[in-house]
């Protein structure tokens, strides 16, 4: 009950905001590494230009406006004081001298006077002030206050005139600040450009750090290919002087070494162990051939025992010489013998060879061979063509239920080049989809033939058609045979025309 | 009168084996277990076909087969456990005429004997007489000799290699049909007995081997034979 209970709450809220982020991160998280170190440059460098405008535009503006401000303040307190001494009582007057104080101040000057604002503009009085400046002169404190004026940015200077009769008059200049604003204005654009310009050069040169940085291991990378694509004899070239990579350099190469070696003795291992089960194999052989010579001098129990004796010591022949086959290959020491022959020719002798080895009472596979192939010319090994059908032929025979078809064919593979396909087909239960990447697999045995009942198969048979068809610089393949069962096809490369010289 | 053939192996149970097998074929065996027996027994009674393994305590199957090859043109099967392309061809520059590899059983030793052992085509009426350059060929009577009379030693199989060559004189001739021909192979013989084979043959019959002028190879077809 009480997991019930629990399993109904609500997931907790760090949960939720672990999944809101797992987006972001994930996607990080995919970024290759270049990718990244550029990204952090790039950010770097563009917080640091964002802090480094910042301080820049802001102790500039500062400084600039508290200039133009201190300056205002100067003037406009000589004004203040011109009026102050000498405050003539006509109205036109007033006026006059605002215009005389304007002139040489370049500020627009308004005055309220016993109540009445004069100013040199007819436009300006004091509704154009702000309140809380015309609210602190009127308390009788001196101020200043930036405000738009119409859509031009000003500096207003407010000082009350206690020294003039009547008393309440108030002085404000008015300073135009559309130059120092424009400045400001290049200023910022300046620093946001160099901030841009930043962020671009940062990514870049992250960019290239770690190209540079990261070009060992590219190498490694190629190198890792190389080898995984079964080229043991790559190495990293230690060209470098950086201790750093040099240790990198080194252990790789080390651990190729013993990879190389140890890969090398395990296929020895099974080489020589081969080779040295030939020589008990011969005395085996040949004993038997002799008792089996000798059969009908034997109890039908001693036949049966004699009967099994031989099947057996078949198949394990048949696995000593397909174990070194493939030891053979796995240590590079295949022998290609590769010759030009007759596609034709090639695949009925083949197909011959393996029908051969079949026993007499199994079903003959139809034989349909293009007779465009009598002419056309193959590069191969004979023997390994001949082990590959044979090959094919007994896995049709024992998981099958034996070939139905062998057909080649000529024809253009899928880049245009010409190729001799040859498939054999079975009616057995076919290869499910799932399979076919593992049926080639050395001792793997599928689903539908797990059973080994009286098979005599080692387990080599299509491990050795894989190798065979590789060395041959063919494809091999699997598919559904028209019908049910299934069709092995292997592909090689034809010669197009006349047989080279 | 059943051939005699003579086992040169050092592990006593495949001999003994061989034997009994080989016996049970139909041949008569004599065996023994080092190259030194070898040439000791060879001299006593000289075997139609002699079967030389190669991994050999002491002088190894190479040197008893070139030992051998000195003093008789005797058919040599050289048997090996190992299969590189190298110790095949060392065998044959040796002079062996054809191998086996381990494990093997008397019945296909057989028909490798059978074909070593096999005669030129029966004589027909007369006895053909094939020339080219100084040489003259005779097959019926194994003869190869030069016109002034001096004869050219050559084992069995080169002989009869030579034979076919000469018979169709300008004709090219495949691997896969000297192999049929002369080792009783089919078409997965191994093509590299008879290259071993003309080479010997050459250094025998031309009068520069680098050089021929009578067995010439035909690039990814065979060999032919220009009198």
């Amino acid at each position: 009950m009480t997991d019930a209970a629990e399993a109904l709450a609500p997931p907790a809220r760090p949960d939720r905001l672990h999944g809101l982020l797992r987006g972001p991160l994930e996607m990080w998280e995919r970024l290759g590494l270049q990718a990244r170190v550029t990204g952090l440059f790039a950010s770097g460098a563009l917080l640091l230009s964002l802090l480094m405008g910042s301080l820049a535009f802001y102790t500039t503006s500062h400084f600039l406006v508290s200039d133009q401000v201190n300056a205002a303040i100067t003037q406009a307190a000589d004004g203040a004081n011109t009026l102050q001494a000498d405050l003539p009582a006509d109205a036109s007057e007033i006026t006059t001298l605002l215009s005389d104080l304007d002139s040489s101040s370049g500020a627009q000057s308004v005055l309220v006077f016993q109540g009445t604002p004069y100013s040199s503009e007819l436009s300006l009085s004091t509704a154009n002030l702000p309140r809380g400046l015309l609210d602190l002169v009127r308390s009788g404190t001196p101020g200043t206050q930036n405000f738009v004026l119409g859509t031009t940015p000003v500096v207003a200077v407010g000082i009350p005139l206690p020294a003039v009769p009547g008393g309440r008059a108030m002085y404000f200049a008015i300073f135009d600040l559309s130059d120092l604003d424009h400045t400001l204005h290049v200023l910022a654009l300046a620093l946001v450009l160099g901030g841009l310009i930043t962020t671009v050069l940062g990514g870049l040169v992250g960019r290239l750090a770690s190209g540079r940085s990261l070009r060992p291991l590219s190498a490694v990378s190629r190198a890792a290919v190389a080898i995984a694509g079964g080229d043991l004899d790559t190495r990293l070239r230690s060209t470098t002087e950086d201790p750093d990579l040099a240790g990198l350099t080194q252990s790789f190469n080390a651990m190729v070494d013993q990879l190389q070696d140890r890969i090398e003795r395990d296929a020895r291992f099974t080489s020589d162990v081969s080779h040295e089960l030939r020589s008990p194999l011969t005395t085996l052989a040949n004993s038997l051939n002799v008792l089996e010579a000798h059969a009908d001098e034997f109890t039908p129990r001693a036949q049966r025992a004699l009967e099994l004796l031989g099947a057996d010591l078949r198949r394990f022949e048949r696995m000593v010489a397909e174990l070194l086959e493939i030891s053979r290959s796995d240590t590079g020491a295949a022998d290609v013998s590769l010759e030009y022959v007759d596609a034709g020719e090639l695949v009925r002798q083949s197909v011959a060879a393996g029908i051969r080895t079949m026993p007499e009472s199994a079903p003959r596979p139809v034989v349909l061979v293009d007779p465009v192939l009598d002419g056309v010319i193959l590069s191969v090994d004979k023997r390994r063509f001949e082990r590959i059908m044979t090959n094919l032929l007994e896995n049709a025979a024992l998981y099958g239920g034996g070939a139905t078809r062998v057909a080649a064919e000529h024809g253009p593979d899928r880049n245009g080049q010409p190729t001799v396909v040859v498939a054999v087909e079975d009616h057995g239960p076919g290869i499910a989809p799932g399979e076919r990447r593992h049926i080639f697999e050395r001792f793997y045995r599928g689903q539908s033939s797990g059973r080994r009942g009286a098979s005599t198969g080692t387990g080599l048979g299509l491990a050795l058609v894989a190798e065979h068809v590789r060395l041959l610089g063919g494809l091999v393949g699997i598919e559904d045979a028209p019908g049910g069962g299934a069709r092995f096809t292997v592909e090689l490369p034809a010669i197009e025309g006349e047989e080279p010289e | 009168m059943s051939s005699r053939i003579l086992v040169v192996e050092d592990d006593e149970r495949i001999r003994s084996s061989m034997r009994l097998a080989l016996e049970e074929e139909g041949y008569d065996v004599d065996d023994v277990g080092s190259g030194e027996e070898a040439l000791d027994h060879f001299a006593a009674q000289a075997p139609d076909v002699t079967l030389i393994d190669l991994m050999l305590p002491g002088m190894d199957g190479f040197e008893c087969c070139r030992a051998l090859r000195r003093q008789s043109a005797v058919p040599i099967i050289m048997v090996t456990a190992r299969t590189d392309t190298h110790d095949i061809v060392a065998g044959l520059e040796a002079g062996a005429d054809d191998y086996v590899t381990k494990p093997f059983v008397a019945k296909e030793l057989g028909a490798r004997i059978r074909a070593l052992l096999r005669r030129a085509r029966p004589a027909e009426e007369e006895p053909r007489v094939l020339n080219f350059g100084d040489l003259e060929l005779i097959p019926e009577q194994g003869v190869l000799r030069h016109h002034d009379g001096a004869d050219v030693h050559c084992t069995r199989t080169e002989f009869r290699l030579l034979c076919e060559l000469a018979t169709n004189p300008n004709k090219v001739l495949t691997r896969e049909q000297l192999l049929d021909r002369v080792w009783g192979y089919d078409y997965f013989g191994d093509g590299r007995l008879v290259d071993v084979h003309i080479r010997r043959l050459r250094t025998k019959v031309e009068p520069d081997p680098a050089l021929p002028r009578h067995i010439l190879t035909v690039r990814g077809m065979g060999y032919k034979l220009v009198p």
